[in-house]
């Protein structure tokens, strides 16, 4: 204790924690970024409502202008029910290689710029600018540097300032379109308080339900109670959004993303009980994970098949297995893991494939199973991909399931890029 | 039922048969030493079911019968003793009890009826071998057999006998050995896979040992005499992989090197390699081996050169690395010899030196694809 008063920290908060080093943590994000990279990509788009997003029946608006949220449009929404909502706007499918063009364009500036960055999703930043201010007023700096990102990239992006990353997110979100805002120190609290649970991060349709029902409509409430009640009400996470209720979040900046799981998955336009169709789809995905393992020098030891059935109910089965990065090793137990899995002589709405426990190796080869003819042929093929694309050569059986595959490397240190309609 | 035995002597082929007493069995008369007295001739057994092992022992009685002792309990008690006469009594009241100079000792025991009989080979074939050359036999081995039991076959050694050499050959399906003796032979063709356990048990009882070993087998079962010795084990059932088939004929890319050099340096370099996989990274050019290992989670990197002498093409071939330590700290020569043809083919380890008269060793190393 005697350290900290000597240093001049004190413990500010009603809870017996203390920060002990300030930090300032900046947040950006690029406002409806696959809207404003349309409309930079063509002009005429702008100041028009536009929805980008699956166009088929089954598809979902993975970004909608500020224009159509007047109309009730959200992102996740179904699509047909967006149009209804909002039936003057441009719907365009979108293009997620131009999107990914745009963001490393915007991430190369901010890597020049600051001093350590994370990069959270596609459209997301964080920065940690601690020590900053003592050079150029963190602010100040900040806010040339959204300057200098709108000047060079014409994409309209807000920030937000504070201690840490969750209240500089809420800040950022409370700034925007094309804002800013700094969270003084100190204030986290007061600021968080009048706003409602559902900005906080972590909280979902379902915590929010929950949390409404125990009659807690803003963040102020739940500063007011004990931690205790949260956990038990929410578990573990109730003590997670008690703390970032109360502006406390440790967690650092992060430069680099580590995958942990590479994963595929693909819902039909019409759901489908074709059993041949989703094998050729479920190889379609092996085959191609299996070569991201091994374009990353990466390994495999368990891996994991899901469905969901048109009663929207999920089932998933995972198998451990010994470490691999061969498809004729791979592909075979993620049919046995289907064959166990599609049992219900039910319509089938979605399949997806998952390998987890990821280690860097390469494919031990096996004595007596490999032949140098395989080995060859494999390596000739991962050649071609590598050259040409990763579509250029599949199996015969994997031709079925047209348009799986991804265009990035999953192992180059960036984010997963997250569908739209995902949360986090 | 009364003998009376010197502790050391007991204790000692107590330890012996007690190596194949499990832990935790399902069926509690295998926790039991059998004990079965015939005038001064005591013989005793333990069991697994799999494996039975027993030991005649010379002992002061002129009494018989057969009991079932609590092996945990008898080992602990007999451990404490200083060498000294131990007198066994069978009491009426189902206890044996034991009389040292210290003290009394009562324990329960079973019947000896209870416990399981050790199986009969029904007209077995016969060879007779050193008990040294057998457990080096198996010590050369036993390491690379797998674990795995999907594959049972793998889990064992595999022993081939012919009128001119013996083979026994082990594999995981990722490296394997073959160790073959020329000056030692069998009456006929026969072949069979040996599970480990009981060959572990051989090891260590064997090592050193002067004495001739007899082994009996057939289709199901072998056994195995020496000195007042037996054991019979029963055989992994199953067809032994074409092994000679996956040993690489042509291997015009000869690496000769100091066996303590390359094991120190493997050693240290896949101390940086990544904990899982363990992979390693040799780059053979001119008369340089380049040893390399990265662990790209935690930034760690290891790079050592070593002069070698080499034959052959340019080439980069990656391997676990626990494989080539294992290996290499089996081996005992000064000097040792790796052959490859491709970096997608077997690398062939053998010693280039050390070796006795009719021995021969080879060690095959399968590599991990690296991309290029």
């Amino acid at each position: 204790m005697d350290y900290f008063h000597f240093l001049g920290i004190y413990p500010y908060f009603s809870y017996p924690f203390f920060i002990v080093v300030n930090k300032t943590i900046l947040h950006l994000d690029l406002d409806t970024f696959y809207v404003s990279v349309e409309r930079l990509i063509n002009s005429e788009l702008k100041h028009r409502p536009l929805l980008v997003g699956g166009t088929s029946d089954r598809g979902v608006v993975a970004a909608c202008s500020y224009e159509t949220r007047a109309f009730g449009v959200h992102s996740g929404m179904p699509m047909k029910m967006a149009k209804e909502l909002c039936p003057e706007a441009v719907v365009i499918r979108g293009n997620s290689a131009s999107y990914s063009k745009h963001s490393d364009i915007v991430t190369e500036i901010i890597k020049e710029k600051v001093p350590v960055f994370e990069k959270s999703s596609i459209d997301e930043f964080y920065a940690d600018l601690s020590g900053m201010d003592r050079f150029f007023g963190a602010y100040k700096y900040a806010s040339e540097l959204r300057h200098t990102i709108i000047k060079e990239c014409g994409l309209p992006i807000s920030f937000g300032l504070s201690i840490n990353k969750v209240v500089s997110k809420v800040a950022t979100n409370e700034a925007k379109p094309n804002n800013q805002l700094k969270i003084d120190f100190g204030y986290e609290k007061p600021f968080l308080a009048p706003l409602s649970i559902k900005k906080i991060p972590m909280v979902g349709d379902k915590t929010y339900q929950t949390l409404r029902n125990l009659g807690i409509r803003q963040v102020k409430t739940v500063q007011q109670m004990p931690m205790d009640v949260m956990q038990r009400v929410l578990g573990a996470n109730g003590k997670v959004i008690w703390k970032r209720a109360n502006g406390i979040d440790h967690t650092p900046v992060i430069p680099f993303c580590d995958r942990k799981s590479i994963s595929t998955e693909r819902t039909f336009d019409r759901d489908t009980i074709d059993v041949h169709k989703l094998r050729g789809v479920l190889i379609a995905m092996t085959e191609n994970l299996a070569y991201q393992l091994r374009r990353g020098d990466k390994l495999t030891a368990c891996i994991a098949v899901k469905i969901r059935y048109s009663d929207f109910n999920l089932y998933s089965k995972q198998l451990r297995i010994p470490y691999t990065s061969a498809d004729h090793i791979l592909i075979p137990k993620v049919l046995d893991l289907f064959k166990i899995l599609y049992n219900k002589r039910m319509l089938v709405r979605l399949v997806g494939v998952r390998f987890s426990h990821l280690v860097s190796g390469n494919y031990q080869i096996n004595l007596f199973d490999d032949t140098e003819e395989a080995l060859s042929l494999y390596q000739a093929m991962d050649h071609v991909r590598k050259r040409f694309g990763d579509r250029s050569v599949l199996r015969a059986s994997a031709l079925e399931a047209k348009s799986i595959g991804r265009i990035q490397n999953p192992f180059n240190g960036q984010p997963p890029v997250v569908l739209a309609h995902r949360k986090q | 039922m009364k003998f009376i035995v010197s502790s050391t002597y007991l204790l000692k082929r107590l330890q012996v048969l007690g190596g194949v007493i499990n832990s935790n069995n399902t069926l509690p008369i295998l926790d039991n030493f059998l004990f079965d007295l015939d005038k001064n001739q005591l013989t005793v057994s333990a069991s697994d079911l799999e494996t039975t092992i027993s030991s005649v022992l010379e002992v002061e009685s002129d009494s018989e019968g057969a009991i079932a002792v609590p092996a945990r309990l008898l080992l602990d008690t007999v451990k404490t003793f200083p060498e000294q006469p131990l007198t066994f009594v069978v009491e009426n009241n189902n206890t044996i009890e034991i009389s040292s100079n210290h003290g009394k000792y009562a324990l329960a025991y079973a019947d000896g009826a209870e416990f399981p009989k050790a199986v009969e080979l029904a007209n077995p074939s016969a060879t007779t071998i050193m008990g040294d050359i057998l457990a080096s036999a198996i010590t050369k081995t036993i390491f690379a057999a797998g674990n795995d039991d999907l594959r049972p076959v793998m889990s064992g050694v595999f022993f081939q006998f012919s009128p001119e050499s013996l083979t026994f050959v082990a594999t995981d399906a990722h490296k394997l050995v073959k160790y073959q003796r020329t000056d030692v032979h069998a009456s006929e063709v026969a072949e069979f896979i040996m599970p480990k356990k009981p060959l572990n048990l051989l090891k260590g009882i064997l090592a050193g040992s002067e004495s001739e070993v007899k082994i009996e087998y057939n289709e199901s079962n072998a056994k195995f005499s020496f000195d007042n010795t037996e054991l019979i084990c029963r055989l992994i059932d199953g067809k032994y992989p074409n092994y000679e088939a996956v040993i690489p004929k042509e291997n015009p890319n000869q690496l000769l090197i100091s066996r303590s050099q390359i094991l120190s340096s493997v050693r240290r370099v896949s101390i940086f390699s990544n904990k899982t996989t363990h992979q390693i990274r040799l780059k053979i050019a001119g008369a340089e081996l380049n040893i390399s290992a990265e662990d790209v989670d935690y930034s760690n990197k290891a790079e050592e050169r070593l002069s070698c002498s080499y034959q052959g093409d340019d080439m980069q071939i990656g391997f676990n690395s626990r494989f080539l330590v294992e290996m290499l700290n089996n081996l005992s020569s000064d000097e040792v010899s790796l052959e490859m043809s491709l970096p997608n083919r077997a690398g062939i380890l053998t010693p280039a030196d050390g070796l006795d008269e009719g021995e021969l060793v080879t060690m095959l190393v399968m590599p991990v694809m690296l991309n290029s």
